[in-house]
């Protein structure tokens, strides 16, 4: 029964990540033969790639920023998990940036920036919080904000929809139960809610650390990691070095390294978890 | 015989019909249809708007060589070299590329080109009507790999109604010059000078200060010096009070032009090609509103389109039959009619300064300054890692340009990287320098 779905995973996830080891360690050219370069790109990558440092720096931040989505969507789930009119209206209100293509979040929030036609230049110019239009996407400072702002705006929808699947799935009884008792709102958030709703934070939290991975297409076409390498990300980074370099052979080394912290993460995501991808014991 | 057996018999007679009807079928197709042509494909650098001509040059080939046909594909420059690679990786390099700037070095390095020595020294008529300073522009390791399709290098427009109004008569004639210049002609929603920064197309700015990117051997970094600290310094500060535009350093092609084109700019450094886009998209500009002079010290940066052949190819010789219609004689008249720019053949330009002389002067004297002050062509330098190094080395320049770096940080670190990718084996050719 199993067997497909191995044959798949092994076809599309093994196999490149194989290839990309041996890639990695070999001097590798689009026309020539490969020969063997040892570790020769990896120490290239931790001793003279400064874009590196920057794009992995970049991809932390945009993973850090993560928390604050996770927080606003738990917030927005806890208002709309009560009886409320039009309830259905405004969750599908808030989840509707989700399903929407990722390249036409990018493009609408270019517009929403701009300098000249942008809606958050307007609004900041006419409450006099700034006395000039930001260059937001051209800012050394300000680009990778954006892009950040962009991208929680499109997956605040997914962690509400997610966090609120969590939050009826604790039994109502539960809460009940523990107000009998004296247990005050906070103390039944704090004690009841949120132990439960670990599993659901989990995958949020596993969907954070995939999308700060993944984030290429809204990079790319906001700022194709620009000014410089302002809001350069790691899988932006790969991209270029492969396809715009043709150094495919050091886009390998990178791929390896940026697949190793990636598990790092997500082993120590599962450990804070509880250990058993979020749903177990905890023992 | 029973029934059945009779059906059976039957049914075998039907199936032996059938298969030798399919057999007669697919010897009548093969025998009387043509095979289908053989096809060369071209990949082109941005040239959406060529579909006309291309279809000409495609007639003209189909009559050389019956049988054959060819098809364009064109990429956007941003996405040119991805679409590229990955065609190289799959095994299907198109047999005919055309490229911008010096991208060209690391495939002939890498020996994904095919050495045009041959057929230059064959075809001596046609390798005569070019220019041989372009001939050699597109040789790497003692041998030619490119037949130049059209070329343009860098000049510095000037908007004369705010040279006027700053009361500036004459273009600047040093870098010195050319900040006073920009200061004069800044001001409020205006600003003095801007650049485009792809390519190396601002390097005049380093020459007319006397900076190297590499040492003569072309094995190490010569940039940091004092000279571009101070450069560097001044190019900052005049971004930051406003003289030159931020979008010289942030911009790509249709953001700065745009601004020249808008009539805000006083002095802008572009290739030849962008006064197309401007007066495209600026009704007020014309001779009597646009001036063009070299830049300072008469510096420029060549950035030309050349047709390579692809090494795997299987059909060299139709490659280079398709090359030699595009670059020369009616052909090439017509590329360079559609484009406003010079080709890389003489007999052709000559032409094209007769129909500019009728039909748009301003792009006739531009046209003029094109083939002057050729040994001042900087950023054309040999190697064969040109885009890694640009890669390397603007970020940190514009990074300190834009104010988020020093200026001795940004060389240093430039410096680091710069060195780092000379020193990797391979990429240097002996004749460096």
């Amino acid at each position: 029964m199993l067997a497909p779905a191995l044959a798949i995973f092994i076809a599309y996830r093994l196999a490149p990540l194989f290839w990309n080891m041996v890639l990695s360690v070999q001097h590798w050219s689009m026309f020539q033969a490969p020969t063997f370069a040892g570790l020769y790109h990896y120490r290239e990558l931790f001793l003279y790639d400064d874009t590196l440092r920057q794009s992995f720096e970049n991809t932390l931040i945009y993973l850090a920023s993560s928390p604050i989505a996770i927080a606003i969507a738990f917030a927005l789930a806890l208002l709309l998990d009560r009886p409320l009119r039009a309830r259905g209206l405004y969750r599908a209100i808030f989840f509707i940036s989700y399903p929407v293509m990722t390249v036409v979040v990018a493009v609408i929030w270019q517009w929403l920036f701009h300098e000249k036609v942008g809606l958050v230049n307007h609004v900041l110019l006419s409450t006099g919080i700034v006395g000039k239009p930001l260059h937001f996407l051209q800012d050394d400072q300000l680009a990778l904000g954006a892009v950040i702002v962009a991208s929680m705006w499109q997956v605040i929808g997914l962690y509400m929809i997610i966090l609120l699947t969590g939050l009826q799935s604790i039994p109502a009884t539960l809460k009940q139960a523990a107000a009998s008792d004296g247990a005050g709102p906070w103390q039944r958030f704090r004690h009841i809610t949120l132990p439960l709703m670990r599993p659901s934070i989990f995958l949020c939290v596993v969907v954070a650390i995939v999308n700060s991975f993944a984030a290429f297409d809204l990079v790319y076409v906001m700022t194709d990691g620009g000014p410089g390498h302002a809001s350069e990300m790691m899988i932006t980074y790969i991209y270029d070095v492969a396809f715009s370099l043709g150094r495919f052979d050091y886009a390998a080394a990178l791929t390896i390294f940026n697949f190793a912290f990636f598990m790092m993460l997500a082993w120590f995501a599962n450990r804070m978890a509880g250990g058993d991808a979020g749903g177990g014991d905890g023992r | 015989m029973s029934e059945p057996i009779l059906l059976l018999a039957s049914g075998r007679r039907w199936l032996r019909s059938l298969a030798l009807s399919f057999l007669v079928t697919i010897c009548a197709c093969s025998s009387d249809s043509a095979a289908p042509p053989t096809t060369l494909y071209v990949l082109t650098f941005n040239m959406p708007h060529m579909e006309a001509e291309f279809s000409l040059w495609a007639k003209e080939f189909r009559r050389l060589h019956p049988g054959f046909d060819v098809q364009q594909i064109d990429r956007k420059g941003s996405n040119w070299a991805a679409y590229y690679h990955t065609q190289v990786i799959a095994g299907t390099a198109p047999d005919i590329i055309d490229t911008q700037g010096a991208i060209w070095l690391q495939y002939a390095s890498q020996g994904g080109l095919l050495d045009l020595s041959r057929y230059l020294e064959r075809d001596r008529d046609f390798t005569n009507q070019f220019y041989p300073e372009l001939i050699e522009s597109w040789r790497y390791g003692g041998k030619n790999y490119g037949v130049p399709l059209y070329f343009t290098k860098t000049l510095l427009f000037y908007n004369k109604q705010m040279f006027k109004e700053a009361g500036l008569t004459q273009p600047p004639r040093s870098f010195a010059e050319l900040m006073s210049h920009a200061r004069k002609l800044a001001g409020t929603g205006r600003y003095g000078f801007m650049t485009l920064n792809f390519d190396w197309l601002y390097w005049p700015l380093f020459a007319m200060n006397d900076i190297r990117l590499v040492t003569p051997d072309c094995k190490r970094a010569a940039f940091n010096t004092p000279a571009a600290r101070m450069l560097i310094e001044e190019l900052a500060a005049a971004t930051a009070e406003g003289i030159i535009s931020p979008t010289s350093w942030t911009g790509r092609w249709v953001e700065p032009n745009g601004m020249f084109a808008a009539g805000n700019v006083g002095m802008f450094n572009a290739h030849s090609t962008a006064l197309l886009w401007i007066m495209s998209n600026a009704q007020w500009v014309n001779e009597g509103s646009v001036g063009f002079a070299q830049m300072p010290g008469d510096w420029s940066v060549p950035n030309a389109h050349a047709l390579h052949i692809s090494a795997s190819t299987r059909y060299p010789e139709q490659a280079w039959d398709f090359i030699k219609i595009v670059t020369q004689g009616s052909g090439a008249l017509a590329f360079g009619k559609k484009l406003n720019s010079p080709t890389g053949n003489r007999v052709v330009n000559a032409q094209l300064r007769e129909y500019f002389a009728q039909t748009n002067p301003m792009v006739l004297d531009v046209l003029g300054t094109q083939f002057e002050y050729l040994d001042r062509m900087v950023a054309n330098w040999p190697l064969a890692r040109d885009t890694e190094i640009k890669h390397a080395f603007y970020p940190e320049i514009q990074s300190a340009i834009l104010g988020n770096k020093s200026a001795a940080d940004a060389l240093a670190s430039a410096e680091r990287k710069v060195n780092h990718i000379l020193s990797r084996p391979g990429g240097i050719p002996e004749d460096c320098g």
